[in-house]
C-alpha cells in the first residue's frame, strides 16, 4: 500500500506580528497568533508549492522521473480559473503524461489532495499551499498567514495511512469568498462557527477506529490559534497533542496547508502516531490516521525578517503602481512557452559538433559556431557569480517595476552555471537575479543556487522561472 | 577603390529641447553641416543619405529616414535608416563610406537625431530598455545601466580597479565639456562630487553614467573624385572597421573587454595604416565610465588593466599624449542615441580643421571614433586624417 517517504514545508522568510497589526489598527483578530508569514512580492502559492515539493523529494530521495500523480490543494491560486499544476509539473521536471489534480473551494482541500495521492497508483507528489486573504480589519486578514508543505508517497513508503473518516454537514456562512472578490470573509457568528468546527471535526474523527489516544500529535486544521484547542474535547485530546500538531501560532492561517504543515513540524519534533483532521467550511471533514514512523522530512519555515505593517502592505502589493504605461521591447507569452525548459528548469544544451555546453540552447554554438545543433543536457542548478549590480529604486525595466516597488532594489548578476559535473566542471553563463536576505549582498565569486519565483506579470500572465539565491557558505 | 572625405560636420547642441520637434532638430544639424562645407554645397548634390536612430521614443518608427530628409528638401534621394542602437552614427558613417567606395555615390550625407527627454516617466521606461539583450538579460530585470555595472563589477574584481578610477573619466569629461558650447552637461566636476554621487547601479553613480538626450548631427561624405569641388581641408576616412558581438552579456567569451571593439579597431587601424601610437586624439563611447575604461585597452591605447594608470597619470588629458574626448564624451556633451556617433565625428572633423575652440589640440594630423552598440553587440571605428598636416 501507497506510503509516505518524505515530507517538505516550507513557509516565506517575512513575518507580522500581531503587535505590528496592532500598532496599524489598534487591535488585532488573529486569535492565539503570535506572527504570520508573509509571501516575499515574487512569492505566491505556486512558488511556494514549489519549496516545498523540491524538499519533499530531495527527503523522500525521489527523482522527478518516478512521480506519476501530482496533486496540489489551495484556496488561493494564483488565478481562478486556469490549472498550475501543469506549471508546478514542469518546475519539477516530471514527466507531461503524469495525472495532475488541482483541488480548491475549502480548506480542506489540502488533506483530500493526500486522500487523491493515497488513491492513486504509483509514486504520487501531494503538495497543499495556500496564503488567504481578508478584509483589511477582519478576522481572517489577521490571522492569515502563508506557507506550503508536500508529502511525496511511493509504492513501499514508510508512513503508512492506517485509517480514514470523512463527514460533511451543511454549514452555510462560516468562511466563503465571493465570486470575482480577493477576499476571504464570513458572517462570525460565533457559537454557529464554533459548532460546525467542532460538530464536523468531531464526527469525521468518530469514523476512524477506536478513540485519538494513539496520538502524539493531532494535525488539526487551525484558522486561528484558538479554534483548535476547542475541539480537544469533542476529539478525546489533549491540548498538548493539538499544539504538537499546529504552525497556527508562528505561520499564521494558512488554510489548506495547515494540517500538512503541522504533519511536517509533528515530523520534525519526533511523533511518530498522527492524527490528521483538514476542515473546510461548506462544511466538511476529513481525518486520517497517520502512522509515519520512518518518514524523512525537510522543513524550512524559520522567519528572518520582520516587517512593519508599511512593509506589509508594500510587498503583498496593496499599494503599489502595478507595470507601468508605454510600449517597446515586448516578449510575446508564446515566445516565453518557447523557452519555459530553460526558465523552469534550466535545460541547458550540448553541441554535437564540439561539445561545448550553450544556455540557452538555440543558434550558434559560441565555441565552434555550429548552427543548431544541440543536445539537452540537465544541469544540477548550482553556479558561481561572475558579475553583478544592485538594480535601484526607480531603475528598474517596467516589467519589473512592480517587483521593486514590492521588494526594493534587487540583484542582477550573470551566474556561470554549472555543468552536468558540478563544480569545478565546464560552465555556462546566463543573467539571473540573485535573491538576498538581509544585510546580504552579491559579490563576484559567491556561489548560488536556483529556485523558482514570479519573474513579472504582464497583460495579466504571470513569467515564472529560475532566480538564484546565496548558498549559504 | 576611392577615398573617402569628410566635406563638413555639424550638430545641433545636445541638451533637453522638449519643445523641438525631431525634423527640427535633424534641419538644424542639416544645416549647420552645410554651412560648414568650405566652398559650399546645394541640397541637390547630395546623391543618398543614412540616417541613425533608434525609436524617437516610439513617434515614427516606419520610415523615419525620409520622414526627415524630406523634410530638409532631400526629394527623391535614396535614403535608408540604420539601427544599431547607440551605435548607429557610426555605422551611419561606414555605410555612406561604403555607398561612395562603391562607386554608387559621390556625395552621402550621413546624419542622426534621436529625441528621449519629451517622454513621460512610464514611456522612457520602455524607450531605455530597448536595447539590450531583451529576452535573457531584461527579463532577468537588468537595465542597460545594470549590464555595465556587471562589466565593472567583473573589472573591478579583476584589476582591483577602484570607484576613483571609474570617476576620473566623469573628472576629464566634464573638464573637456565645459569647454564645449555643444554640450548637454557642460560643468566641471570634482573627483569628491564623482565619487560621492548617488549610485544608480552598484558599482556604477550619477557620475559613471552619461544623461539621455535630445539632438542631431550630421556628416557630409564625398568622393576623392569630386571633393575639390567642395574644399580645400582633406579629411580622410583613412579607415573603417566595424564588427559585432553577442549581444547578452552572459553569452560573452569576456566581460571586461568588447571583442566588437576590439576587432573595429583593429581593422580600422589597418586600413589606416596607423596602430594606436599614430594617433593624435580619440572620441571614443563613454556611455558609462567603465566603457571608456575598456575602450582604452580594446583600443589598444594601453593593456587590459592599465586604463585607470592613463587617467591617473593624465595620458588622456587634452594635454596628454592621447588626449580623449576633447568633446566631453557622452558623458558630458551628451548621448542622444542615434546622433552619437556622427557627433564623434563633427568633433574629429572640428579639430582636424581647427575649428574646436577652446578645445583645439595643436594640429593634429589622425582622430579616431569609437561608437558602441548597446553594451558591445556592434562596434564601428573610424580613423580620420588630416592630409594637410606635416608629420
Amino acid at each position: 500500500m501507497t506510503g509516505i517517504e518524505g515530507v517538505g514545508a516550507y513557509a516565506p522568510r517575512y513575518r507580522l506580528t500581531a503587535e505590528a497589526v496592532k500598532d496599524a489598527w489598534g487591535q488585532f483578530h488573529g486569535a492565539g497568533i503570535t506572527e504570520t508569514a508573509v509571501p516575499a512580492g515574487d512569492e505566491d502559492t505556486l512558488t511556494m508549492a514549489y519549496e516545498a515539493a523540491d524538499r519533499a523529494l530531495e527527503a523522500g530521495d525521489v527523482a522527478p522521473e518516478e512521480v506519476t500523480h501530482l496533486s496540489l490543494g489551495t484556496t488561493t491560486p494564483p488565478y481562478e480559473e486556469e490549472a498550475v499544476t501543469a506549471r508546478l509539473a514542469s518546475f519539477l521536471d516530471f514527466s507531461e503524461d503524469i495525472e495532475t489534480r488541482q483541488l480548491s473551494g475549502s480548506t480542506r482541500a489540502g488533506v483530500d489532495a493526500l486522500v487523491a495521492g493515497l488513491e492513486a497508483d504509483g509514486t504520487a507528489l501531494v503538495v497543499a499551499s495556500d496564503a488567504p486573504r481578508g478584509a483589511p480589519d477582519d478576522e481572517v486578514e489577521h490571522a492569515g498567514g502563508a506557507g506550503a508543505a508536500a508529502l511525496v508517497l511511493t509504492p513501499d513508503g514508510p508512513g503508512a495511512v492506517t485509517d480514514r473518516g470523512e463527514h460533511v454537514s451543511p454549514f452555510p456562512g462560516i468562511r466563503f469568498r465571493p465570486r470575482g472578490s480577493a477576499e476571504t470573509t464570513g458572517l462570525g457568528v460565533t457559537d454557529y462557527d464554533r459548532s460546525a468546527f467542532t460538530e464536523t471535526v468531531a464526527a469525521a474523527a468518530d469514523d476512524l477506529e477506536g478513540d485519538l489516544a494513539f496520538a502524539d500529535a493531532v494535525c488539526l486544521q487551525s484558522p486561528n490559534g484558538k479554534l483548535p484547542y476547542r475541539a480537544a474535547g469533542a476529539l478525546g485530546v489533549d491540548s498538548g497533542a493539538l499544539q504538537a500538531g499546529t504552525t497556527v501560532h508562528d505561520l499564521g492561517d494558512t488554510a489548506t496547508a495547515s494540517t500538512l504543515l503541522g504533519l511536517a513540524s509533528a515530523l520534525e519534533d519526533g511523533h511518530d502516531d498522527l492524527a490528521v483532521i483538514g476542515y473546510g467550511s461548506g462544511g466538511g471533514a476529513t481525518a486520517l490516521r497517520v502512522d509515519a514512523g520512518g518518514v524523512a522530512v525537510e522543513a524550512d519555515l524559520e522567519g528572518e525578517a520582520e516587517l512593519s505593517y508599511g512593509e506589509y502592505m508594500r510587498i503583498r502589493g496593496d499599494v503599489t503602481p502595478g507595470e507601468p504605461e508605454g510600449g517597446g521591447a515586448y516578449v510575446s507569452v508564446p515566445s516565453w512557452k518557447r523557452t519555459i525548459p530553460q526558465r523552469h528548469r534550466l535545460v541547458a544544451g550540448r553541441c554535437t559538433e564540439c561539445g561545448a555546453l550553450a544556455f540557452p540552447p538555440e543558434g550558434a554554438c559560441t565555441e565552434c559556431g555550429a548552427l543548431d545543433s544541440f543536445e539537452d543536457v540537465d544541469l544540477p542548478g548550482t553556479g558561481t557569480v561572475e558579475a553583478a549590480t544592485i538594480i535601484g529604486q526607480g531603475g528598474a525595466p517596467p516589467e519589473f517595476v512592480e517587483q521593486q516597488a514590492r521588494e526594493g532594489a534587487f540583484v542582477s548578476a550573470v551566474v556561470a552555471l554549472d555543468g552536468p559535473g558540478g563544480e569545478d566542471d565546464e560552465t555556462v553563463s546566463t543573467p539571473t537575479q540573485v535573491l538576498t536576505g538581509e544585510d546580504e549582498s552579491v559579490e563576484v565569486g559567491d556561489r548560488v543556487e536556483a529556485t523558482i519565483r514570479r519573474i513579472y506579470t504582464q497583460e495579466g500572465v504571470t513569467r515564472y522561472g529560475f532566480k538564484m539565491r546565496l548558498v549559504e557558505a | 577603390m576611392r577615398d573617402v572625405y569628410v566635406i563638413g560636420a555639424g550638430q545641433t547642441p545636445f541638451g533637453s529641447f522638449p519643445d523641438r520637434g525631431y525634423r527640427d532638430l535633424f534641419a538644424e544639424a542639416y544645416t549647420a553641416a552645410r554651412d560648414s562645407v568650405e566652398d559650399g554645397i546645394e541640397t541637390d548634390e547630395i546623391d543618398e543619405a543614412v540616417v541613425a536612430n533608434l525609436g524617437v521614443g516610439g513617434r515614427q518608427l516606419g520610415l523615419s529616414a525620409p520622414a526627415v530628409t524630406e523634410h530638409v528638401g532631400l526629394h527623391n534621394v535614396p535614403c535608408s535608416r540604420i539601427e544599431n542602437a547607440c551605435g548607429a552614427g557610426g555605422f551611419a558613417v561606414r555605410q555612406g563610406v561604403q555607398a561612395i567606395k562603391s562607386g554608387m555615390a559621390d556625395v552621402v550625407l550621413a546624419g542622426g537625431f534621436e529625441i528621449m527627454t519629451d517622454m513621460s516617466g512610464d514611456v522612457t521606461k520602455y524607450w531605455l530598455g530597448v536595447s539590450g539583450e531583451t529576452e535573457w538579460e531584461r527579463l532577468t530585470g537588468t537595465t542597460f545601466s545594470g549590464v555595465y555595472a556587471q562589466m565593472a563589477s567583473a573589472y573591478m574584481e579583476k584589476y582591483d580597479a577602484t570607484k576613483e578610477d571609474l570617476s576620473r573619466v566623469a573628472v576629464k569629461n566634464h573638464a573637456n565639456g565645459a569647454k564645449n558650447p555643444k554640450a548637454h552637461l557642460g560643468f566641471e566636476c570634482s573627483l569628491e562630487d564623482a565619487v560621492s554621487a548617488p549610485a544608480v547601479a552598484d558599482p556604477l553613480n550619477l557620475y559613471h553614467c552619461c544623461p539621455t538626450s535630445d539632438g542631431a548631427a550630421a556628416v557630409l561624405l564625398a568622393s576623392g573624385d569630386v571633393v575639390d569641388q567642395y574644399t580645400d581641408e582633406r579629411v580622410r576616412v583613412a579607415g573603417s572597421g566595424a564588427a559585432s558581438e553577442r549581444v547578452g552579456l552572459a553569452e560573452r567569451d569576456s566581460y571586461t573587454g568588447i571583442s566588437a571593439s576590439q576587432e573595429a579597431g583593429r581593422r580600422a587601424y589597418d586600413r589606416a595604416g596607423i596602430g594606436p601610437d599614430g594617433l593624435d586624439f580619440a572620441e571614443v563611447h563613454d556611455c558609462f565610465a567603465i566603457a571608456e575604461l575598456i575602450a582604452y585597452e580594446d583600443l589598444g591605447f594601453c593593456d587590459p588593466g592599465e586604463a585607470p594608470r592613463l587617467l591617473r597619470e593624465g595620458v588622456t588629458d587634452p594635454d596628454g599624449d592621447l588626449p580623449v574626448n576633447t568633446s566631453g564624451g557622452l558623458k558630458s556633451k551628451g548621448h542622444p542615441i542615434g546622433a552619437t556617433g556622427t557627433g564623434q565625428v563633427v568633433e574629429a572633423f572640428d579639430q582636424l580643421t581647427g575649428q574646436a575652440g577652446d578645445r583645439q589640440l595643436e594640429a593634429p594630423k589622425y582622430g579616431l571614433t569609437h561608437n558602441v552598440g548597446g553594451s558591445g553587440g556592434a562596434t564601428a571605428v573610424h580613423v580620420f586624417e588630416n592630409e594637410g598636416v606635416a608629420r
